[in-house]
C-alpha cells in the first residue's frame, strides 16, 4: 500500500488552511486518513506550519511519500529524511 | 510555497465560473493536493491533458481577478479590520499597549484612546470606499 503525505484545505471559505495528513494514496477523496501530522496556515503573513517532527520523520523513514508542496513545507521546517 | 494559497482563493472567490469538469480536476489539485499523474490516472486522461487543464484554469482565474480584483480587495479589508481590531483593544486598555507608565497616566490615556478612535474612524471610512 502507497502511502503519501499530502495537504488537505480545511477551514471555510475564503478562510482556508490545511492539514497536513498521512494517507493511502488510493484514497485522496474519500476523507479518510491515517494520522494527522500538522497543520499548515498559509492565511498569515508570513505563513505558519506546526509539524509533529517525529512523526513526520516516522512516516517518511516507512516510506511514505510526500507531495511536492508538503516537502517544501518538510525542508522549511528542516525535516529530513 | 504560497501558490497554493493563491489558487485556494482564486478558486474560492471565481470557481463557479469554471465549467464542471475544470472545477473537479482544479479542486482535487488545490484542496486534495493530489499530484497530476494520480488526477490523470483516476480519470483517464494524459498527465499533459491535466497539466495543461490547470495551467488554462489558473490563466481564466488570474484574469478574472486582473478584472475584479475581489481577492486583492478581500486581503485589505480583512488587514484593514484587524487594525481596527488592534486599535479598539488599545482603546479598551491603553496601558497595556502605552510604553510610558504611571506617571502622567490619566491626561495621556484619554488622548491615546482618542487618537485610536480617530484612526478607526479613519480605517472605517477606507474601508467604506472600497466597497
Amino acid at each position: 500500500m502507497a502511502v503519501k503525505i499530502r495537504l488537505r484545505r480545511m477551514g471555510q471559505k475564503k478562510a482556508p488552511f490545511y492539514r497536513i495528513i498521512v494517507a493511502d494514496s488510493r484514497s485522496p477523496r474519500d476523507g479518510k486518513f491515517i494520522e494527522e501530522i500538522g497543520t499548515y496556515d498559509p492565511s498569515t503573513d508570513p505563513s505558519t506550519f506546526k509539524i509533529n517532527e517525529e512523526l513526520a520523520k516516522k512516516w517518511l523513514a516507512n516510506g511514505a511519500q510526500p507531495t511536492e508542496t508538503v516537502g517544501k513545507l518538510f525542508k522549511a521546517a528542516g525535516i529530513e529524511k | 510555497m504560497d501558490k497554493i494559497y493563491e489558487q485556494t482563493m482564486l478558486f474560492d472567490f471565481y470557481g463557479e465560473l469554471l465549467t464542471e469538469h475544470q472545477r473537479s480536476v482544479y479542486e482535487d489539485a488545490v484542496y486534495r493536493d493530489m499530484s497530476l499523474g494520480e488526477i490523470a490516472e483516476e480519470r483517464g486522461i494524459s498527465r499533459q491533458g491535466v497539466h495543461d487543464l490547470i495551467k488554462r484554469c489558473d490563466r481564466i482565474l488570474q484574469d478574472y481577478e486582473s478584472k475584479l480584483h475581489l481577492v486583492e480587495r478581500f486581503a485589505r479589508a480583512k488587514k484593514t479590520v484587524a487594525e481596527i481590531e488592534r486599535l479598539t483593544l488599545c482603546a479598551e486598555r491603553p496601558e497595556e499597549t502605552g510604553a510610558e507608565a504611571g506617571e502622567k497616566a490619566d491626561g495621556m490615556e484619554l488622548r491615546k484612546m482618542q487618537e485610536s478612535l480617530q484612526a478607526v474612524r479613519r480605517l472605517s471610512h477606507e474601508l467604506l470606499k472600497e466597497l
